[in-house]
């Protein structure tokens, strides 16, 4: 009896023990790595890719959701909100947001205003995310000074469409620790006047004309010299039109000596035939400074969402042709009106839609005919959004896509080019009375085929910038600047334009519940 | 000689007086079932603490004082029996077993305990009940029968309920309870054949479910399946064959009022059509369901073995959709020795869903929206299909033609599960048992996807245009492979000495899951179905990706049970847990709980009365935890192919990278503190029973994913997945059982069930109020989660009315006199200006409109026999519950279509309506007009069955036979004007009726055959 009770108890002894083995698990057991999550510290080449993730972010084009830097959301309110451009396609088609935007009865529910307020933050977030760890990079000096320059650029440049859009916008110039540190730092939540916004764009837009190279050392899409010098120009000169600018003549100045830089560096000239600028064959052309570029990835086209399909040519009435997109922002009879006869730029501007009745239909560039506008949505399209898929007599494509058969085909978008630089020295050069604004006007007029002038003035200038650059995202921030947004908006037939209100963006009200009223709406929304 | 008399005399008196006052009763105590003489039988003398027992041999010898007359006779598992003495001396009793008290065996955590002794809070639902249900798992089944637990379904065939034990408690987007199917643990039953289960314990509280520690926060149902039976071979076939239809279908507008409705919401009138399209005819069917399942079993003493065959047929009610799916199962049990047992229970599932999908995603041609969203709003004067052609809604209204969405594309989902459990049971001492339980589950699923190749010209459409095309047909295929196995060893010591029964429990259990996943898709595949291969699409638009994911747990876990005299319990339970989905420094966490229990009806003092027949207290207080968050949650991750093209086309694009998730590194376990006490009670000999509980349950460190202000940094989602809140339910849950059996034909059983819950936030962790709910258009966020609010209430501006005249606007003004809603027009909402500063801000306005979360469920479930037939009804129903109608609410555009409902009674100047505003393009603002009731009402289920007399049956040799009819779902009185009031959804942002499936009604013949 004893015997056994021994046996059996050496028996559960044994048990316990091997079941103590088996299962001690060792703290190893429960460090599993995030599977298929790459870590900071597994790339060696993190900064340099950050940065090129940070191009990236240029490219967001997602108007109802998360994020639209350069695409539906950009055109609406660059484009359709000016006098140069209605809303386009059907009568109810995004009648909410576009039409709202379109007609001046936009709420802060508009949901492109958000997506435009989260594009820019997210750019402006990997942009700060990037430089912290290029501080940290172990990568030479002068490479480092180069790509922290075109960072800089990107996030001036980003702050520059913010201030224009919005007024007075947080300042955020650092990465938060955590959600404690962001939500206990006023930057975040508290809007900065826009004077402050604009001070730091400078310091950002300074630097990156210190340290970036010039044009042609790099690949094109990277931001050089002439980019940072054009934009910081620009930046100048809107500063310089604030009303509330004690000192304007010294921001004057600037303008003059950063583009006459530009001008004397000897490297942009203007492109002989103002219709290829746009066109797939004048990407990074000799007038380009910069241009947010599109190709292809992964066996797919990389392009900005939206941008081109939703500008195509849109089927309506009887129908009976495959169109080119959704048919949005129109040029309105003021933009024509707007062209001296004989400008070339208009054709080239514009696509008319045969209304005549004689069923000739429009014969694009390329070949592609557009049926007459009793199968046509709307009369007018803009001609710097085509794209085409049509072939030269040997069967090659005119212009290359990875996947020519979608709509939706890439585009370089020309944020800087050279005639804008000429302008704006121009329009210094008039301000302070030096230089020889003249002779730029006339280099642009004398390409789109028009008597020189003598003796510009201010007004011609603005007359100048609004049919050079028309449709080019320009013309709704310049008529702010100028300071006669009202009145041209309401001889354009855009009367909701109220002053004093219209000229900003409302602030997203989500954003402004989510940070606790901190963020203050703009006036009378 | 006198001193003597006077003694006598005296001793006489006394003894005279000692005849007259007290008395012996003896006699002998024996049961009624077997004659055997009991011992240890406790007699009493009622009113008094005088007692005795039955020696050995069942007799008894007691005194009675004068005055005392009753004795009363227990023990335990006896019914007590109450004796009036009299005269007599000698009183033999006979005591009858008590059927109460045969102990019903629960299954709790590793291992099994006599439902009388369980201090916590569990319940349990048979086998049978859950077969009885056309439904595809048997988490279905159980809704309305369980009190405390509501189980919110979505009607789509393959896809698996929400359930919800005792309030949202759990804040984790589809979290749900921890299943554990013959120990072992799974998150998903879909594949398990309900025919397979013997029965359903659930496991709500925390004490009863702080065993399985870090998963017990949303309760635990622990399923136990079928085994085999010592005796001859025993073969049963049950089947069921039905029709399923979409129920409570939203009626849409027909043409002539739709017409009506867009001429006076955008001014013009739409195209002239002959068309009259019901959409939702369209693209819904009556659906056959059908089941088979043959089951073997048989057994020696030795071993046993069972066999399941199941199969099920599901058609979806949405056209061109079928599930299918096979199960086998396999559980068998041999005793190798006296000492040693080993058992093995697998089962194998083999499924395919065709076309089962509730949304097809925008893709770069535009192609938009899911089928039943563009169903809602495709207008009907568009035609759907003739003669071979669609109607094209794209080129009118910029939705999707629902029928063209369904057949545009191809889908097949097939999945192959082995899923089992291996365990060796070694009793080396009578006291001791040693237990090792290995478990695995092996899944993988290989899905194909093929998109048809269309263009929006004459060939496809009756009108060429819109933006309803495909330029390349694509095909895309992605397979999945997962593995995860849970081991348990546990050692239970059991003792029993005088009147103290402990058992003690010690044990560590380790799972490891993994899984990994790659897909590929090009493009230009022919639309031959032989053809749908990845190597014959165009290799120069090749795309494929790839993942993977893996966790890890550890445990080690102790549990002392302690009955005292069977009528004190203890229970308590220690675990702690390790799970690597947490950063290290928050790895561990230790779950204690502790329950008490009194069984009140087994005390002296309750024997004499006849009123309980069983009286149960107990009280309870546990912990447990939850760590169902992503494995990626707490560690920075960077996110590659970031591409930008520095050269334009003319050069392949540079990759690039994003850091674009904001983290919580700090991130930590969520735990659920929950306090619970409950009687449980029997009267009338066990014919009424019943449970009345209290509970009161903390989640601290609720995860949650909250909206970040997008300023704080590049996120893409806006959402950031941290420890956010604290949230508190508390409430009663009530179950009343009422069983009669009136005579030999005529037995019925009602029972019901009423679950009350009151929800609320009590802190935000320093944190704003969390806001969520945002579903488009200018909707914004329709959701708030606040300090001393319910999780998740809608939170939107307050209508009172609407503007008859303008000089209704004109009157509508703040205390200066200014008007409060200048722009608005006669037909327009009047909104309340809740701060009173004169204007309508859609952020200082909102009030809090109630929440999803419903005041009170309950089920009521009747059964009967009547000879040969069954008949069995159950209800079950939600009351206070609010829900968000997201559908009407995301209208954008005046061509949307709209309910006939709002056709007829919007504000017109003639129908001056202050509920209904004029027609319009929507884009409304969030608000109370979209906040409805979902308190509803359903018949669950329906039931006739018929069994036949065995006399007729021997001539067939069938041993058995029942045919039954039943039905699902079968009718539902709701408030709620949209689809379903049951929504399941992510606790902050519950409630809201988006793209939901509609609910199905099955009506199904069936028999179950022994032979």
């Amino acid at each position: 009896m004893k015997m056994k009770r021994i046996v059996s108890i050496k028996f559960v002894l044994l048990i316990t023990l091997l079941t103590g083995l088996i299962v001690s698990c060792t703290d190893d057991f429960l460090d599993v790595p995030v599977q298929g999550g790459v870590s900071t510290s597994t790339d060696p080449n993190l900064a340099q890719d950050l940065v090129t993730g940070l191009y990236n972010t240029l490219l967001q084009g997602d108007s109802w959701g998360n994020g639209d830097v350069h695409g539906f959301a950009f055109i609406s309110v660059t484009s359709i909100m000016s006098d140069d451009a209605s809303k386009g396609s059907t009568a109810t088609d995004q009648a909410i947001p576009v039409g709202d935007i379109d007609n001046f009865t936009l709420t802060s529910t508009n949901k492109f205003c958000e997506s435009l307020w989260s594009g820019h933050y997210n750019g402006i977030g990997a942009a700060n995310r990037t430089l912290a760890e290029l501080k940290k990079a172990a990568i030479s000096e002068s490479q480092k000074k180069q790509l922290m320059g075109e960072v800089r650029f990107i996030r001036g440049y980003l702050y520059f469409n913010m201030v224009r859009m919005y007024g007075g916008v947080p300042l955020v110039l650092r990465v938060p620790v955590n959600e404690a540190d962001a939500s206990s730092d006023p930057a975040f939540s508290v809007r900065a006047p826009a004077l402050q916004v604009y001070d730091s764009i400078v310091v950002d837009l300074q630097y990156a004309v210190d340290n970036l190279s010039l044009k042609g050392v790099y690949a094109p899409g990277r931001a050089t010299k002439g980019a940072a010098q054009s934009m910081l120009a620009k930046v100048y000169m809107y500063r310089a039109s604030n009303p509330a600018n004690p000192n304007p003549n010294a921001d004057w100045q600037k303008v003059y000596d950063l583009t006459d830089a530009v001008i004397t560096s000897g490297n942009y000239s203007l492109a002989t035939d103002y219709a290829t600028i746009w066109r797939q064959v004048g990407d990074n052309n000799n007038e380009s400074i910069f241009e947010i570029q599109t190709g292809e990835f992964d066996n797919s086209n990389l392009k900005i969402d939206n941008y081109t399909v939703c500008q195509g040519p849109r089927v309506g009435g009887l129908g009976g042709w495959n169109d080119l997109g959704w048919g949005f922002n129109n040029p309105t009879p003021s933009l024509l009106s707007a062209y001296e006869p004989g400008d070339l730029r208009k054709a080239s501007t514009i696509i008319s839609i045969d209304n005549s009745g004689a069923h000739v239909g429009t014969v694009l560039w390329d070949g592609f005919r557009i049926p007459s506008s009793d199968s046509v949505q709307n009369l007018f399209y803009n001609y710097k959004a085509y794209t085409s898929t049509a072939l030269d007599p040997s069967g090659k494509p005119l212009e290359e896509f990875k996947n020519p058969g979608d709509k939706d085909r890439p585009k370089n978008i020309r944020i800087l080019r050279y005639a804008d630089v000429l302008l704006m020295n121009a329009e210094a050069a008039v301000h302070l009375g030096t230089g020889d604004p003249d002779g730029k006007v006339n280099l642009i007029r004398d390409r789109a085929d028009l008597a020189p002038k003598g003796g510009v003035t201010i007004a011609d200038i603005w007359q100048e910038r609004h049919v050079e650059l028309a449709m080019e995202h320009d013309r709704f921030w310049d008529l702010v600047r100028q300071g006669n947004a009202e009145a041209v908006m309401h001889a354009a037939g855009k009367t909701n334009f109220v002053a004093g209100k219209h000229e900003l963006l409302p602030i997203p009200n989500s954003q402004i519940l989510l940070s606790g009223n901190q963020l203050t709406q703009n006036p009378n929304y | 000689m006198r001193k003597i008399l006077l003694l006598s005399f005296l001793l006489l008196s006394l003894g005279i007086e000692a005849l007259a006052q007290s008395r012996t009763v003896n006699g002998q105590v024996t049961g009624a079932d077997d004659g055997q003489p009991i011992p240890g039988v406790n007699i009493i003398v009622q009113g008094t603490n005088k007692g005795t027992t039955t020696d050995m041999n069942g007799k008894y010898s007691i005194e009675l004082a004068a005055g005392e007359n009753v004795l009363v006779y227990t023990f335990v598992g006896y019914k007590a029996q109450t004796i009036e003495v009299g005269q007599r001396e000698v009183i033999d009793v006979v005591l009858l077993i008590d059927a109460t008290e045969l102990e019903e065996v629960v299954v709790v955590g590793y291992g099994i305990q006599k439902k009388s002794d369980i201090t916590g809070s569990t319940a349990n639902v048979k086998g049978e009940e859950l077969t009885k249900q056309p439904v595809l798992t048997a988490t279905q089944a159980i809704q309305g029968k369980v009190a405390g637990v509501q189980i919110i379904s979505s009607g789509q065939p393959g896809s698996s309920p929400q359930i919800r034990v005792r309030g949202v408690s759990t804040a984790l987007a589809g979290t749900t309870s921890l299943y554990v199917v013959d120990g072992v643990l799974t998150d998903d039953i879909s594949n398990i054949n309900t025919a397979d289960i013997v029965d359903m314990n659930i496991l709500k509280d925390a004490s009863s479910a702080a065993i399985y520690g870090s998963r017990g926060a949303n309760g635990v149902i622990i399923i136990t399946t079928k085994k085999g039976v010592e005796g001859a071979i025993k073969v049963t076939y049950n089947n069921n064959i039905g029709i399923r239809q979409a129920a409570n279908l939203v009626e849409m507008a027909n043409s002539a009022e739709y017409n009506n409705y867009v001429q006076a919401a955008t001014g013009s009138a739409p195209p002239a059509s002959s068309y009259d399209t019901d959409w939702y005819n369209t693209i819904l069917r009556n659906a056959w369901q059908q089941t088979h399942n043959i089951s073997l079993s048989s057994g020696t003493d030795k071993a046993t073995y069972l066999f399941n065959v199941g199969y099920l047929q599901d058609q979806g009610i949405v056209i061109d959709n079928e599930f299918k799916r096979l199960t086998l199962r396999f559980n068998n049990e041999y005793k190798i020795t006296d000492k040693i047992k080993f058992g093995l229970q697998s089962s194998y599932g083999n499924s395919i869903n065709e076309n089962g999908f509730g949304n097809i995603n925008i893709d770069a041609y535009g192609n938009i929206g899911s089928v039943y969203n563009d169903a809602y709003r495709a207008a009907p004067i568009i035609a759907d299909i003739e003669n071979g052609l669609y109607g094209n809604t794209s080129a009118y209204q910029n939705v999707g033609n629902p029928l063209l969405d369904v057949k545009n594309n191809s889908v097949k989902v097939k999945e192959n599960r082995l899923q089992g459990s291996t365990y060796l049971e070694v009793k080396p001492l009578t006291w001791l048992t040693f237990r090792s339980t290995i478990g695995g589950d092996w899944r993988n699923s290989l899905n194909r996807l093929y998109e048809y190749q269309f263009f929006n010209d004459e060939n496809t459409f009756l009108v060429a245009g819109g933006n309803q095309y495909r330029a390349q047909s694509k095909l895309s295929v992605s397979q999945s492979q997962s593995f995860r196995w849970v081991w348990d060893n546990m050692i239970t010591l059991y003792k029993k000495f005088d009147k103290h029964d402990i058992t003690l429990l010690v044990g560590t259990t380790a799972e490891e899951y993994n899984l990994h996943w790659f897909s590929a898709s090009r493009l230009d595949v022919p639309a031959d179905p032989s053809l749908w291969y990845i190597g014959v699409g165009d290799a120069n638009t090749s795309q494929n990706a790839g993942g993977g994911d893996a966790w890890a747990r550890n445990s080690y876990l102790a549990r002392l049970n302690y009955a005292y005299n069977e009528k004190y319990l203890l229970t308590a339970t220690v675990r702690r847990d390790g799970s690597s989905r947490l950063p290290s420094q928050n790895r561990w966490q230790v779950y204690p709980s502790v329950g008490l229990g009194w069984i009140m009806s087994r005390e002296n003092f309750m024997q004499g009365q006849n009123i309980f027949d069983l009286l149960k207290i107990r009280a309870s207080y546990g912990k447990v935890g939850n760590d169902q968050i992503p494995t990626n949650a707490f560690t920075q991750t960077v996110a590659q192919n970031k591409p930008y093209p520095y050269s334009g086309y003319t050069t392949p694009s540079t990759n690039g990278d994003q850091i674009n998730q904001l983290i919580d590194p700090n991130i930590t376990w969520e735990t659920t503190e929950e306090f619970d006490v409950a009687i449980e009670f029997a009267f009338l000999q066990s014919k009424l029973t019943g449970e009345l509980n209290y509970y009161k349950k903390n989640v601290n460190n609720a995860l949650i994913f909250k909206p970040l202000l997008v300023t704080w940094g590049f996120d893409l989602d806006h959402l950031i997945l941290t420890n956010a809140a604290s949230i508190q339910n508390n409430g009663i849950e009530a179950v009343l059982n009422w069983t009669d059996k009136v005579n030999d034909n005529f037995s019925y059983t009602i029972s019901g069930n009423v679950t009350l819950n009151k929800n609320k936030v009590v802190d935000l962790n320093g944190g704003l109020p969390i806001y969520s709910g945002g579903i488009g258009a200018a909707q914004g966020f329709t959701t708030i989660t606040d300090i001393g609010q319910p999780i998740g209430s809608f939170y939107v501006l307050d209508v009172i009315g609407v503007f008859n005249s303008a000089a209704d606007v004109a009157a509508y003004q703040d205390a200066d006199g200014n008007m409060i809603q200048p722009s608005a027009n006669p037909g327009d909402f009047k909104y309340r200006d809740k701060d009173g500063d004169g204007v309508i801000d859609i952020n200082k306005d909102k009030v809090y409109a109630g929440s999803y979360q419903p005041v009170a469920y309950f089920g009521l479930n009747l059964g009967a026999n009547f000879k040969n037939w069954d008949f069995s009804l159950s209800l079950y129903g939600n009351v206070g519950n609010e829900v968000y109608n997201g559908k009407k609410a995301v209208r954008v555009s005046g061509t949307d279509n709209i309910e006939k409902e709002i056709a007829y009674n919007r504000w017109t100047p003639s129908n001056k309506s202050q509920s209904e505003p004029a027609a319009n393009s929507g884009n409304m603002y969030a608000s109370t007009y979209f906040v409805e009731s979902g308190s509803f009402l359903r018949i669950n289920n329906l039931t006739i069955g018929y069994t036949f007399p065995s006399s007729l049956l021997q001539k067939i040799k069938i041993s058995s036979l029942r045919v039954f009819a039943t039905s699902q779902n079968l009718f539902t009185l709701k408030k709620y004007s949209g689809f379903t009031p049951e929504l399941p959804g992510d606790p902050v942002s519950s409630g809201i009726e988006l793209s939901s499936y509609p609910t199905t009604r099955t009506i199904a013949m069936g028999l179950n055959v022994g032979f």
